[in-house]
């Protein structure tokens, strides 16, 4: 898979200055961003400030304007919405994926099913899921080949408290695996989990106060 | 085994299981197929009907309500193949697009949805020609069914085609029945006694037609209507599969196989 060996603090993903707009509505006007290995990071906006816009440039979904993306390592990337079959079941999305990263198991998988308590869904249809059972499937496909840098896009919305809870044990996890995480949201609760947390506003990326386990006003 | 063969392998296997989790078309197909052939045969007059074979330079006279059952039997499959596909393909576009970027090989999807396209079209002019089988003796089944399935192979790719520039289901549906319409009414002689214009020769199932009715009454091959037949199944999903290649692709960031920290110059985005 390609898997670069990077240590931890070292940068991953590097955003220089990203440019985008739509016609002739600027979107991103100049964003920057280091990304380093072991690192949780919040990026908070309002809607339509550019968030989903700036993660479809950094995984490849849409091209910038202008500025440069570089990364090192394998990419992970959950989608705000649930990009999942609706023909196939839990289990065969796991399968195709696996081909999809070049995996020789599904251990680290099915490991993440029972993490996320949905292991006894394996079997049904993504068509007879919940809502907040078809995003547990959207996160564990960006996250079962061990990504070294992962893009999360809303990745906890109709999750229950419960899940919520262990969504950020996950990410805890990961970053002390040495993953780089960068999860965005047009809110951030619990931002004394996140290492840092960034704003966009009005296409420019600026870095917050952390304000303890209170919701960042966005 | 290669990579590239295990992931043509499992996505040769997921499409067909997608075609197989079409209940609507499945039904349409089972269903549908017999109930047109019964009623065409019995229904329809037996007044002779004069058919020109273009490629072959003859002219066949058969029952009308064989041709008739003969055009039908094309304009249900093909409308319930370009359904198919057009479901198929549109309702997996993010899924494949997502597929692709986490890194499955884009030939592999677009081929494996192309056999699935061949082995669906090949059962299903297999079952409509076993149909119209069970009423007349065609002169040639090999050659009807060959005819069956040019026409359910063209139109599964202009149901691809359909998907890769329309959004939504209805007004693919919309736009496969009128395509199928325009163009197999057209060549009907019952309803236009002029079917054998030839500006006919220039719609996409006129392959299609003139090759199921060649096998229905006489003992030719008409090589030349196979292979336009061909040449408009392999253009459409040609075409289909440029649209698929263009929705997946990707403006992936500069990988380094090092570490970022003393790169000072860089590419730009695209």
């Amino acid at each position: 898979m390609g898997d670069a060996v990077v240590s931890a603090g070292e940068p991953v993903l590097r955003i220089r200055d990203v440019c985008k707009s739509y016609r002739r509505r600027p979107v991103l006007r100049g964003v920057s961003l280091d990304l380093r290995a072991g690192q949780l990071v919040g990026i908070v906006g309002e809607n339509g400030a550019g968030k989903s816009t700036l993660l479809r440039i950094l995984v490849g979904d849409l091209a910038a304007d202008r500025g440069v993306v570089e990364r090192v390592g394998v990419l992970g990337s959950c989608p705000q919405d649930a990009v999942l079959h609706q023909a196939f079941s839990v289990d065969q999305h796991l399968r195709f994926f696996q081909a999809a990263y070049g995996m020789a198991g599904l251990d680290r998988a099915f490991e993440l099913l029972e993490q996320l308590h949905f292991s006894s869904y394996r079997n049904e249809r993504v068509a007879a899921l919940s809502g907040g059972t078809r995003q547990k499937l959207n996160l564990v496909l960006a996250l079962m080949h061990d990504p070294q840098v992962l893009l999360l896009d809303e990745p906890y919305q109709g999750f229950d408290w419960e899940t919520y809870l262990r969504f950020w044990d996950l990410a805890a996890a990961l970053r002390d695996r040495g993953c780089a995480v960068l999860v965005v949201s047009h809110l951030a609760y619990d931002a004394s989990r996140l290492d840092t947390l960034y704003r966009l506003q009005a296409g420019v990326l600026q870095e917050t106060e952390q304000t303890g386990s209170e919701a960042v006003p966005v | 085994m290669t990579r590239w063969w295990s992931c043509f392998r499992t996505a040769l296997r997921f499409a067909l299981i997608e075609q197989a989790r079409n209940r609507l078309a499945l039904l349409i197909v089972v269903l549908f197929v017999p109930l047109w052939a019964t009623l065409a045969f019995t229904v329809v007059a037996r007044t002779p009907l004069r058919f020109r074979i273009r490629s072959v330079g003859r002219t066949v006279v058969m029952d009308g309500n064989i041709v008739v059952q003969i055009n039908g039997a094309l304009q249900a499959l093909s409308l319930v193949i370009a359904f198919m596909m057009f479901v198929a393909t549109a309702r997996s576009a993010l899924f494949d697009q997502r597929l692709v970027r986490a890194g499955y090989p884009r030939s592999c999807l677009a081929l494996a949805k192309c056999t699935a396209l061949v082995l669906v079209s090949v059962l299903v002019a297999a079952y409509a020609t076993a149909w119209m089988r069970l009423f007349w003796r065609p002169e040639q089944p090999w050659l009807l069914a060959a005819g069956m399935f040019t026409g359910a192979l063209i139109y599964g790719g202009i149901g691809i085609v359909l998907a890769a520039v329309l959004r939504s289901e209805l007004a693919g549906m919309f736009l496969a029945i009128m395509i199928s319409s325009i163009d197999l009414v057209l060549q009907n002689p019952l309803v236009n006694p002029n079917a054998d214009s030839p500006v006919v020769r220039f719609l996409p199932a006129c392959a299609a037609v003139q090759t199921s009715v060649t096998a229905g009454g006489l003992q030719v091959v008409p090589t030349s209507c196979l292979l336009l037949g061909m040449g408009w199944a392999v253009g459409m999903t040609a075409l289909g599969m440029a649209a698929f290649a263009v929705r997946t692709r990707t403006h992936r960031p500069r990988t380094t196989q090092g570490n970022l920290a003393g790169v000072e110059q860089a590419a730009p985005v695209p």
